[in-house]
């Protein structure tokens, strides 16, 4: 049976257990009247053996009840125990403590108040009534003997002067009668009766006393006279309120008094002994005083003959009342356990089935006290926990596919990041390295425990590598780092992009760093491949002037033409004139060549702008030259000579390229801790072909000079750690704009 | 093991208790058509039997008398029973004790007497007391009367009451006579 069953048959029992109540009530109150009644009742009844036994019964079977109610529990509880039932430890406290609370208290109550009532029923037989009641019944029988004791010697006495008579004579009746009226008289007697056996002879009463009738003497009373020679009895005396004491005295002892004749012959047959009774009227008052003391002693002696019954049978009421008690103390105790304990229980079994995972049990418990509280909190508590495992579960489902997704991802990252031609460095918030690629271990001739999980100065501290340290200062910058690595020249392009949450916090950084060793030779390569072919070219095309002049003074020289003279010195102007082109380019690249490495120096870069302009005023009509010169920009070191000609490179081609009315500007201004030079035209703009290809070397869109402009500004602004850009300019037009490092 | 020491020692006590009185031998008469029994109550008017008897209370000693069937190496079997109470009454006033004999509850005789002897012997000594009929008696094998004696009840502990009997009595084996 389910505990919610028991819980619900319990509950079903309640009209039982108050019927229950009412009935022991109805039960208690009767006993109570039975008790108040008792005192009232005689003794034979209250000792009534039927009454005892009944008592003895009843009081069996409350023994046996209780005893079977108290080791059904306990063997119940001791099972339980055994087998380690949940819950059992906690329910056999709880109900020793119930039945001990209740049985203990009774039980004292009954032994001592056992002991009282024993006591007191003993204190009654000890009081000084039963001497006092002895004595006075002893005067009363004394008197009594007394007055016997005159009879008898009365009628001893009667008898003796009547020995001579023959009583079946009738001539001596009427001697008879005097005999016993002088007798009557004078012995003071109030009856005289003369018997023959059973049969009576004569009887005569003192008409003073008032009797009316002669008594009628007891069969046995003449029967124990003749047998014993006399006898004594009591007997009522009718027309008085007294009591007659009668004593009988017979002629002869040790007969049997034979029945009475019916006829002469048989009357003639025996002769039995004349038998005398004497009466003295006891006084009416004296005699129902003796008749009340002798009743009072007797019901006293018997009160004492039945003492222990007595005894017996108020312990055997108590005894019940007690049973009856323990039995309802016993079972509420029992029952009041039961309902704490079910409650309790079913909870413990909650929490262990739920504990065991199974967040869907619920406590079906009826109980509707501060346990029903805890009821609704526990299946309310395991409502919410069913929830949150529900909420939690398909958190974590919808985690798991993320992790999944995201180690897939990280792992297609990863395995990206290892092939990437470039290399890939993450370094955490507290600037230790977290992650290095394999292209960057390459490119950094580094093995990943030598990075991964160093700080940055650590695991880049050499002087080479240091560089790469330094560029993390420089956030969203894209560096060019020369590195000497194992002897080797290597240039990497360096871009560092901060890592930032959504606080702005910065949460670490990135470096891609790419090789452009490689790059940088195959572009030198094509530069000189493309120089070689530029520098043919440039000086072919003198050559074919001074081939064509020489050619024509030596066809005129084999001719003797008059006018080789004039052609010599034509032909000479063109070769010179084409030696002197040669020569200048020749320059040009000697220049280019031995361009020195930038020496900085504090310089008034507006008096250096200013001047630079001064050469393109006016040189051009409509095309207006101007400058603006942040006026923070007082002094910057760089190497002016050099930064001079690199503006002037470019406000050549810029006022080149600008057709009027147009304009050319320069602009230069601090941006973030760099100095920014911006030359901008209204010109015809570049193409994005031209773009990529604008800072090489001997590369030319104007289809004549050396190609070496540019080239030349790239290199001095690369030697100042610098970098320059081309862009277009909005609505048209080109802008250069150079940043160099300030100081 | 204790417990049931204590147990075998307070039946031995109570039956040490209970066994004083006895019956007599049994003499059984077949007289006619009825059976007679004589037998007699000894050492049973005790001083709790005397005290009970002058105080006036109803004092009775139930006699149970049986009429089995002898059995061989097997219980008897019981044919018939009868019970007779004799009950004595003081009368203190009048100083005489009224017998009265109930034979199956059935009022058959009543006595006045005045000495304690004679009552002694009215409710102890029985004699020639009809109870069975010749006819009861099995035709084949022997018969025999079984007589146990209830003088009163005592209690025990206070509050256990137990019945003062006697051991049953069995009278000698007889035999119905054979008709012809």
């Amino acid at each position: 049976m389910s505990l919610r069953d028991k819980l619900l048959r319990h509950r079903k029992n309640y009209r039982l257990i108050f019927g229950g109540f009412g009935v022991l009530l109805l039960l208690f109150t009767a006993m109570y009247y039975m008790a108040v009644r008792g005192r009232d009742l005689p003794a034979a009844l209250v000792t009534n053996r039927v009454l005892m036994f009944v008592l003895w019964d009843v009081n069996v079977i409350l023994i046996l009840g209780v005893v079977f109610v108290l080791l059904r529990n306990l063997i119940k509880l001791l099972v339980e125990r055994r087998q380690k039932v949940l819950g059992s430890a906690f329910k056999f406290k709880l109900v020793v403590t119930y039945v001990g609370m209740s049985l203990i208290p009774v039980l004292l109550l009954f032994a001592i108040a056992s002991e009282l009532l024993q006591g007191s029923i003993d204190r009654w037989f000890n009081t000084p009534v039963a001497p006092a009641l002895e004595r006075g019944n002893a005067v009363a029988q004394a008197l009594y003997d007394q007055i016997e004791k005159t009879n008898v010697r009365d009628a001893a006495q009667v008898l003796q002067e009547i020995r001579g008579l023959d009583l079946r004579d009738p001539h001596q009746r009427p001697r008879l009668n005097r005999r016993m009226t002088e007798l009557l008289e004078s012995q003071h007697l109030d009856l005289l009766a003369v018997y023959e056996g059973r049969e009576l002879v004569n009887a005569m009463v003192d008409t003073q006393t008032g009797i009316r009738d002669l008594p009628e003497p007891d069969r046995s009373f003449l029967e124990e006279a003749a047998k014993k020679g006399q006898a004594t009895a009591a007997a009522g005396a009718s027309g008085t309120k007294g009591s007659l004491l009668l004593a009988a005295v017979a002629s002869s002892t040790g007969t049997e008094l034979p029945p009475v004749p019916t006829t002469e012959e048989e009357r003639a047959k025996v002769r039995p002994p004349v038998i005398v009774i004497v009466g003295t009227l006891l006084d009416p008052v004296l005699a129902a005083q003796r008749e009340q003391l002798v009743q009072d002693f007797q019901a006293y002696r018997q009160l004492e003959v039945q003492k222990d019954e007595l005894k017996a049978s108020h312990m055997l009421l108590f005894v019940m009342v007690t049973l009856v008690i323990l039995l309802a103390s016993s079972w509420t105790g029992l029952y009041l356990a039961r309902r704490v304990t079910v409650p309790i229980l079913a909870l413990a079994e909650g929490t262990r089935i739920i504990s065991s995972g199974d967040l869907s049990h619920r406590v079906d418990v009826p109980a509707d006290d501060e346990l029903g509280v805890l009821v609704d909190s526990f299946n309310r508590m395991t409502q919410e926990l069913a929830t949150n495992k529900g909420a939690l579960e398909l958190s974590n489902r919808e985690l798991t596919t993320s992790n999944e997704r995201l180690a897939s991802e990280r792992a297609l990252i990863a395995a990206i990041l290892q092939n990437v031609a470039a290399g890939v460095v993450s370094i955490d918030s507290e600037g230790k390295i977290f992650t290095c690629n394999g292209a960057a271990l390459v490119m950094l001739r580094q093995r990943e425990d030598e990075v991964v999980g160093r700080a940055v100065a650590d695991a880049w501290g050499d002087r080479e590598r240091s560089k790469l340290a330094a560029v993390l200062t420089e956030s969203g910058s894209n560096k060019e780092v020369h590195l000497t690595l194992g002897g080797e020249w290597k240039t990497f392009d360096v871009k560092v992009t901060a890592l930032r949450d959504a606080e702005d916090a910065l949460q670490g950084q990135v470096l891609v760093i790419e090789d452009l060793t490689e790059l940088i030779k195959a572009q030198q390569l094509a530069a000189w491949n493309e120089a070689a072919r530029r520098i043919a070219h440039e000086i072919k095309n003198p050559l074919t002037p001074i081939r064509l002049a020489a050619e024509r003074l030596q066809r005129k020289s084999r001719l003797g033409d008059p006018g080789l003279t004039a052609a010599i010195e034509e032909g000479v102007d063109i070769i010179v004139r084409e030696v002197v082109t040669l020569q200048g380019m020749v320059d040009e690249f000697s220049r280019y060549a031995r361009m020195p490495r930038p020496r900085p120096a504090p310089v008034d870069l507006d008096r250096l702008v200013t001047e630079t302009l001064h050469l393109y005023r006016n040189l051009k009509p409509g095309v207006d030259v101007g400058s603006v010169v942040d006026p923070t920009l007082a002094t910057v070191w760089i190497d002016g000579e050099q930064v001079k000609r690199a503006l002037i490179n470019l406000l050549d081609n810029a006022v080149e390229a600008t057709e009027a009315p147009g304009r050319v500007t320069v602009l230069a201004r601090p941006v973030d801790g760099h100095l920014e030079i911006q030359v901008t035209d209204t010109g015809r703009g570049i193409s994005p072909d031209a773009k990529e290809k604008l800072f090489l070397p001997y590369y030319s869109t104007k289809g004549r000079g050396t190609g070496l402009g540019l080239a030349i500004v790239h290199r001095i602004v690369t030697d100042h750690q610098g970098s320059i850009r081309v862009e277009d300019n909005a609505p048209q037009g080109t802008v250069f704009t150079v940043e160099l490092p300030m100081g | 093991m204790r417990a049931k020491l204590a147990l075998l020692g307070f039946f031995f006590f109570v039956s040490q208790a209970l066994a004083d009185a006895k019956i007599s031998e049994i003499k059984v008469t077949l007289d006619g058509e009825r059976v007679l029994a004589s037998f007699a109550l000894q050492d049973a008017f005790d001083h709790r039997l005397s005290e009970r008897v002058d105080s006036g209370l109803p004092t009775s000693i139930l006699y149970r008398i049986e009429l089995d069937r002898d059995r061989k190496r097997w219980w008897d079997q019981k044919l018939q029973d009868v019970t007779l109470e004799v009950v004595a009454m003081y009368d203190a006033v009048a100083r005489s004790y009224t017998v009265h004999y109930k034979l199956n509850d059935k009022l058959i005789e009543s006595r006045t007497l005045r000495d304690r002897q004679a009552l002694q012997e009215a409710m102890t000594v029985i004699d020639r007391l009809p109870v069975f009929e010749v006819a009861s008696l099995p035709r084949q094998g022997r018969a025999l009367l079984k007589i146990q004696a209830e003088t009163g009840s005592r209690t025990l502990l206070s509050i256990i009451p137990v019945s003062i009997k006697t051991d049953w009595k069995e009278s000698p084996k007889f035999r119905a006579p054979q008709t012809p």
